[in-house]
């Protein structure tokens, strides 16, 4: 295993044992690949012309670096722009580690040879990398024998990691694309820990839907400085993509103006939707509640009410259908059916045997608290929100909305800062 | 995520909004006088009368070019220092800067739970009761993430720092004296002299204030078109810190320096609110004490933490669970209890702990201060916002100066002069 660190400022030699310079950076292209190939050495205090040698160049990296000719026949390489500098530009970044779903800082990178060849194979985040560098691995092995633990580096693969950097689009959007496949909490929890210029060039390439989804995984800080640098048009766009009741919850946090101006700039029922939700206090039922709901007419058989589900608008926008709610004409509540238990029933059932005579339900007022008590005790996935005098029926609050507040899930970011909110 | 807005009466919010409006800057500078800050300008006071005057004026400017560069490497590049200082000089340099940083900024915890100490003891509380107590309470506090709540109470309580600005007033000390001494360099080449100066230097500039502000800066997401407003911040509450500073300077002075008393404990140094407060002065002087520790215990510990874990790039954060960051808590609570252990050394002398340790701090500071001069000169980095000559020139002006002051000091020992 070679890795970098053992080989920046060690001595070059050409083939007949006479000094050539010092290694000072390597460059590798087609970085999108799983092993990118080393494509060319930078050297220093090298004789004109051999500044930057090809890396066909190389008979062997260690554990001397040695060149297949003699100094004068050595082949120079035209930079393409597209090479990838390894030490100025990767080591002691941060990166995103993909497996680990984490933001890690390059401590070293791990080359290998294949056939004639030499390639980037990985990245050594880890604690013996750092002792690498300081030249106490020894220091790290003793320790480890100590206490008698295996002691190997962990090297995350090339393929899954993502580099970060905003300056360089290229690569940026190769990471974007990497970076999506990941849950939005994780990169949610990976934009709190970057600096604001990177986390905002990352978020440029994602759509709306991914950037809404990552956004209701974040916290507020993230939330705000993401939506403060979107144009108002989009940052809209995205809002509409996000739960009503996330996007109320966001709204609520930023100034009156600016979210007067969002809003206005959403779709008209969006914005009914979200407006009604910010009306109500952020802690209680209606504060955290959606109005997105699926709900099938009251007097249906399942026949009608499954293609009535296929169709209906509602439904559609429903992202967990954990239960079908059973409604009058009036949007009166007389009942809740599970799925599962509509999908397993005759077809010709009728909806009115789901009907519950005292259903767990909460009003708009209901302190987050007592939802997440009920949500808790009664086993739910979702609990209705009803007008306690005319029992219509709101919306929905989702187990995990509810149990927020009992389960922080982001207390507090970054440093204690004394302004602010 | 705060589900739960507190309701405060109007006086009080409109309290906080001020404090809501004060910008990291002027925050930073406030820190100046946080409690080895108040003992160091306190017992030089006492010791020199009004000729330390002319060092807060010359510190001034210095701190004002120095947070101002580390203000904009903040806004410029969104990162951190300890960031910066990684991707630009590799590990070992890193390793060596971060060890200055944790070994000053342990130096000036000490000094934060002397502050407390010697406050609890003002009341006639022992110091082995009040010291791990506030650790708890902070620490606490810092981890469950709900402070906030707190740390407004706590600034507000440092206003009490305002006390010696009043007390000026009241003594009416001769201003034509105070303005000449202000301007008119004076040295003297004795080894305690010297450790005062860099106290007062030390307390000043502050390695971890340079690391806290570009943090904050680079935190808020500032745009380099509203840069001014920042710049502005900065300079202004620089300039802010050190009037206050001067202040104590002027009141302990007159009132101290003037009839031979020199500070050596909390006791003497409240007796400079006397003219203020009468009888009451070391219960004004106990809570401003109390007040700026505190709010530097629960900043301190945790921003150290978050520099070296930046650096290294360990995983961080207090919304981490204990076994996804071991080593973020594990620095955090070694820095805490180590700082905790040493003040309850019985005997330890309070005073001078706080004192020394911000001497300590001047000494570590041209390390970082080489590091920051050679980010903030870096064109791929700052771009167009790379240093200026001027900056450039008082800041290696203020680096050197320290590094002289230094040299004279271990100078002095070695050729046992003065």
């Amino acid at each position: 295993m070679i890795y970098l660190s053992k080989l920046l400022n060690q001595k070059v030699w050409d083939a007949f044992g006479h000094l050539v310079g010092r290694l000072d950076d390597i460059l590798v292209s087609s970085t999108e690949k799983q092993m990118p190939p080393i494509t060319a050495l930078v050297l220093s205090h090298a004789p004109e012309g051999a500044d930057i040698i090809d890396a066909r160049n190389l008979s062997s990296l260690w554990p001397s670096i040695t060149l297949k000719t003699d100094i004068t026949k050595v082949l120079p390489y035209q930079e393409k722009g597209h090479e990838l500098p390894l030490k100025q530009r990767v080591l002691d970044q941060q990166i995103v580690d993909l497996e680990g779903k984490r933001l890690v800082r390059v401590n070293d990178l791990q080359i290998a040879r294949k056939g004639d060849a030499f390639y980037l194979t990985g990245v050594d985040a880890s604690g013996n990398g750092l002792l690498r560098r300081l030249g106490l691995e020894v220091v790290g092995k003793s320790v480890a024998k100590a206490l008698n633990k295996d002691n190997k580096t962990h090297v995350i693969p090339w393929e899954y990691v993502a580099s970060i950097e905003h300056d360089d689009p290229l690569r940026l959007s190769v990471s974007q694309s990497k970076l999506v496949q990941m849950p939005p909490a994780d990169i949610a929890s990976i934009l709190d820990d970057l600096d604001q210029h990177t986390s905002k060039a990352l978020l440029q390439g994602f759509t709306n839907e991914e950037l809404a989804d990552t956004l209701e995984e974040s916290s507020q800080e993230v939330q705000q400085a993401v939506l403060s640098h979107l144009h108002p048009e989009r940052a809209a766009d995205v809002l509409e993509e996000m739960d009503p009741d996330e996007a109320a919850d966001l709204l609520a946090d930023l100034d009156d103006q600016t979210s007067e101006q969002l809003l206005s700039l959403m779709e008209d029922d969006d914005e009914e939707e979200v407006r009604s939700l910010l009306a109500y206090p952020e802690d209680s039922s209606g504060g955290i509640m959606t109005t997105e709901f699926a709900h099938v007419p009251v007097e249906y058989n399942v026949e009608q009410a499954l293609s009535f589900l296929r169709s209906d608008a509602d439904a559609l926008e429903d992202e967990f259908m954990y239960y079908i709610y059973l409604l009058d004409s009036q949007n009166k509540l007389h009942g809740a059916v599970s799925l599962r238990d509509l999908v397993t029933a005759p077809l010709d059932k009728p909806l009115t045997d789901w009907i519950d005579e005292d259903p767990a339900v909460v009003n708009p007022l209901t302190p987050q608290n007592e939802a997440a008590y009920l949500v808790a005790k009664y086993d739910l996935m979702a609990i209705p929100v009803v007008d306690p005098n005319t029992n219509v029926m709101l919306g929905i609050v989702t187990v995990d909305d509810a149990l927020d507040t009992v389960l922080p899930t982001a207390w507090k970011k970054k440093l204690p800062r004394f302004s602010g909110k | 995520m705060s589900k739960t807005k507190l309701k405060f009466p109007l006086w009080l919010r409109k309290v906080g909004l001020i404090f809501t409006l004060l910008g990291p800057g002027l925050i930073t500078a406030s820190a100046d006088n946080d409690a080895p800050g108040i003992a160091t300008y306190s017992s030089s006071g006492s010791y020199y009368g009004y000729s330390f005057l002319w060092i807060i004026v010359m510190i001034t400017i210095g701190e004002v070019v120095i947070q101002e560069m580390a203000a904009r490497m903040g806004a410029v590049t969104g990162k951190g220092t300890g960031d910066l200082i990684r991707e630009r000089f590799g590990v070992r340099t890193t390793t060596f800067a971060m060890l200055c940083l944790l070994l000053a900024n342990l130096g000036t915890t000490v000094a934060q739970f002397a502050g407390v100490a010697a406050a609890g003891e003002l009341f006639g509380i022992s110091r082995y009761i009040t010291v791990p107590l506030a650790g708890l309470l902070i620490s606490l506090l810092i981890l469950r993430g709900n402070y906030k709540s707190v740390e407004k109470a706590l600034l507000f309580l440092c206003l009490s720092s305002l006390a010696y600005v009043l007390t000026v007033f009241i003594i009416k000390p001769d201003w034509g004296v105070i303005l000449k001494d202000a301007l008119t360099p004076t040295l003297k080449m004795d080894a305690t002299y010297i450790l005062a100066v860099l106290a007062v230097i030390g307390t000043t500039i502050t390695p971890w204030g340079i690391f806290y502000l570009q943090a904050s800066v680079a935190d808020r997401g500032t745009e380099m078109s509203e840069y001014n407003n920042t710049r502005l911040d900065v300079m202004f509450g620089a300039g802010w810190g050190n009037i206050i500073s001067a202040f104590i300077i002027i009141t302990t002075a007159a009132t101290l320096f003037t009839r031979g008393i020199r500070v050596e404990d909390a006791k003497t140094a409240a007796m400079a609110l006397a003219p203020l407060a009468g009888e009451f002065s070391s219960v004004l002087f106990a809570i401003g004490l109390l007040g700026a520790s505190l709010l530097a215990i629960s900043v301190l510990p945790l921003a150290t933490t978050y520099a070296m874990c930046e650096a290294f790039g360990f995983e961080r954060g207090l919304n981490r669970p204990v076994r996804e960051a071991p080593i973020f808590y594990g620095v955090f609570g070694i820095i805490t209890a180590l700082s905790i252990l040493v003040v309850l050394i019985p005997g330890l002398p309070l005073f001078p702990i706080m004192i020394l340790s911000q001497s300590l701090n001047a000494m570590l500071l041209p390390v970082l201060l080489v590091l920051v001069l050679i980010l903030a000169n870096d064109k791929g980095l700052m771009g167009k916002w790379k240093n200026k000559l001027t900056t450039n020139i008082l800041a290696v002006g203020t680096t050197a100066l320290i590094l002289v002051v230094t040299l004279i000091l271990f100078a002095g020992q070695i050729f046992r002069f003065g």
